[in-house]
């Protein structure tokens, strides 16, 4: 098609793209920002200076921070939470829906409706706190990883995405001999990989930024996920530092942003590295999501 | 005697078949398909239905050792110390300040984007900018308030940019008059990229011969935007409105949570940074647990109130 262009036409496609930019930059500036700091001289940033590089090269904050014991155990608990998390989000939303693709289940009805009303009511932050305490689960590997392992959502968007499997398939299945968790193993699971890819990002990510369970659930530190060791970075005063890290921000050779901001990136840097490559399955995973709705 | 005894029996056995019966025998078929049901099944009942039975914690005394049930009811009691209290009008104004505000500023802003993006026919810039704007939203809340007190910091980027102007420093983070606009702008620009992608997705499925023909109609592209792109995209603001309003009250309280300090409580607290406070951290269950539960209550009626609105003036509604 061609577009005989007019010049108010002209005008507005200017306009957008210089917004467009505009908006670019005042995304990608904050981010470079913090990169930039981290690594600057401590003089640099109490004056304001550091802007889109790093000014006067310090690598200082990233030495005191890897120097912490808790940033190693955090990372492995994080690991493990998502890790753990995420297999059994996966294998449990799977199990859940695919009894409801078969319509002469006994259940099929029940379930559903079961799994709707959690959409609209909740017990609510002290009520479920209460149960978790009750059942006690407070302090323990499995609190961050079971309570929110199965949401009526998934299942939802996992039974719509079973249902365009072929029943042929099951029912040829069946007359060879395999029963329905067979059938789900060897036949769904292998044809629902994009699925699946998809639904595994998300849970990681979610578990990579979890810090409020943490917090209310957990009081041994060492079990604390890397964003409660990020928060302990980021919200304690100088006071929380070590004496030598005291001398160091006395001295003015490190600023405490330096750690702060290491501590940013650190926790950051995964997240960015593998987002340029992925990012159209999350894209994706909005729109199959979006179906029902 | 005898044969009205086996008649008796016969009946029985064949109402059997149709009845419990058959039931029994679908359900030793089914077995495989009760036993994958099975574990998410105790999950959902245990940490979705058990806390709506704990609900129930806020009209009672709670006692540790006699359980939720076991507990002496007290009635509205926790519900009527909330209203009573002083702290209750600033809670709830400052929920619905913030939830107002995120409407009116965070709810437009991706429509807005998402209508300007629709217009870019340089379709690898626009992937481009798309790429970047999607990314705050896989970012943490600890992350995000940790940029902002760096940013409002005396010596951070807000007061170099204040400072072109000739104006003093100020540390934003300190002062509540700032909290709802650093609040709110945090809010859009983690959520705008993110928040267009369902608006993009409808207005994919514009149909493109409307804009062909509205070209050789003369119309200009602003004409076009109101008149072919918004109509397109309608439905799924009005779906995603009602569900905004529904969360009105819903605060991101664990941003609160990281983002105030009691210089600022006065603009900042909200009435589940209360329910934290008062119930994690002060161990005032039932307390907490009322003003939660009225919370949602309320939050609830709007969705029902918008959604009945919106079907009254409208043709889309969620249910």
């Amino acid at each position: 098609m061609v577009y005989k262009s007019s010049v108010g036409s002209r005008i507005f496609d200017a306009v957008n793209i210089g917004f467009m930019l505009l908006l670019v930059i005042v995304t990608v500036y904050p981010l470079l920002n913090v990169i930039a700091v981290s690594l600057s001289h401590s003089d640099y940033i109490s004056l304001g200076k550091v802007t889109w590089f790093p000014r006067g090269f310090n690598t200082k904050g990233y030495g005191i921070i890897f120097d912490k014991p808790m940033l190693y155990i955090s990372y492995r608990n994080t690991v493990l939470y998502a890790a753990a998390g995420t297999l059994l989000t996966l294998f449990l939303t799977s199990l859940m829906a695919y009894p409801l693709t078969i319509s002469k289940f006994q259940l099929k009805n029940g379930i559903t409706v079961f799994l709707a009303i959690t959409m609209f009511f909740s017990g609510g932050m002290i009520p479920t706190y209460l149960i978790i305490k009750q059942l006690h689960m407070l302090n323990t590997f499995w609190v961050m990883v079971v309570p929110g392992c199965i949401s009526a959502y998934n299942v939802i968007i996992f039974r719509t995405f079973f249902q365009n499997i072929s029943s042929e398939l099951r029912e040829s299945a069946y007359i060879d001999g395999a029963n329905d968790l067979v059938v789900l193993i060897r036949i769904y699971l292998p044809l629902s990989k994009a699925l699946l890819a998809t639904f595994a990002l998300f849970t990681v990510v979610a578990h990579w930024n979890v810090w409020f369970n943490a917090l209310i659930y957990l009081k041994d530190e060492h079990r604390y996920p890397l964003q409660m060791f990020l928060r302990s970075i980021i919200f304690t005063q100088q006071e929380g530092q070590s004496s030598q890290v005291k001398d160091m921000i006395q001295n003015r050779q490190i600023n405490p942003k330096n750690i702060q901001m290491a501590a940013i990136v650190i926790t950051m840097a995964p997240i960015l590295c593998i987002y340029p490559f992925v990012q159209k399955y999350f894209v994706k995973g909005v729109m199959v999501g979006s179906i029902k709705g | 005697m005898d044969q009205t005894a086996s008649a008796k029996s016969i009946m029985k056995t064949r109402s059997g078949t149709s009845g419990p019966n058959r039931f029994l025998r679908e359900f030793v078929q089914q077995k495989y398909l009760y036993l994958m049901v099975l574990p998410g099944f105790l999950i959902v009942l245990v940490f979705a239905y058990f806390p709506m039975y704990g609900v129930l914690v806020a009209f009672k005394d709670y006692n540790v050792a006699k359980g939720i049930w076991g507990s002496e009811w007290v009635g509205f009691k926790y519900f009527k110390q909330f209203l009573d209290n002083p702290m209750a009008l600033r809670t709830i104004k400052n929920t619905l300040i913030l939830g107002a505000y995120g409407l009116v500023f965070g709810f437009p802003a991706p429509i807005v984007l998402a209508l300007l993006l629709n217009e870019i026919r340089h379709t690898a810039f626009k992937k481009f900018v798309q790429t970047v704007s999607y990314f705050p939203h896989f970012i943490s809340t600890v992350i995000i308030v940790g940029m902002i007190k760096e940013f409002t910091s005396l010596d951070g980027l807000f007061n170099q940019i204040t400072g072109l102007f000739g104006l003093e420093p100020i540390n934003f983070m300190t002062e509540s008059k700032y909290f709802r606009a650093l609040f709110i702008g945090s809010g859009i620009w983690q959520g705008i990229g993110w928040g267009t992608i369902l608006y993009l997705a409808a207005l994919s499925n514009a149909d493109p011969t409307l804009y062909d023909v509205a070209s050789i109609d003369g119309a200009n592209r602003w004409q076009k935007i109101r008149n072919i792109s918004i109509p397109a995209i309608m439905p799924t603001i009005i779906i995603l409105f009602i569900m905004s309003v529904g969360g009105i009250l819903g605060t991101d309280f664990m941003k609160v949570l990281l983002m105030y300090n009691p210089s600022t409580y006065e603009k900042a607290d909200v009435i589940d940074t209360y329910v934290y406070r008062l119930g994690i951290e002060g161990g005032r269950f039932e307390y907490a647990a009322a003003v939660g539960l009225m919370l949602s209550a309320v939050s609830f009626l709007f969705v029902l109130i918008t959604n009945r609105l919106s079907r009254k003036y409208s043709e889309t509604s969620l249910w």
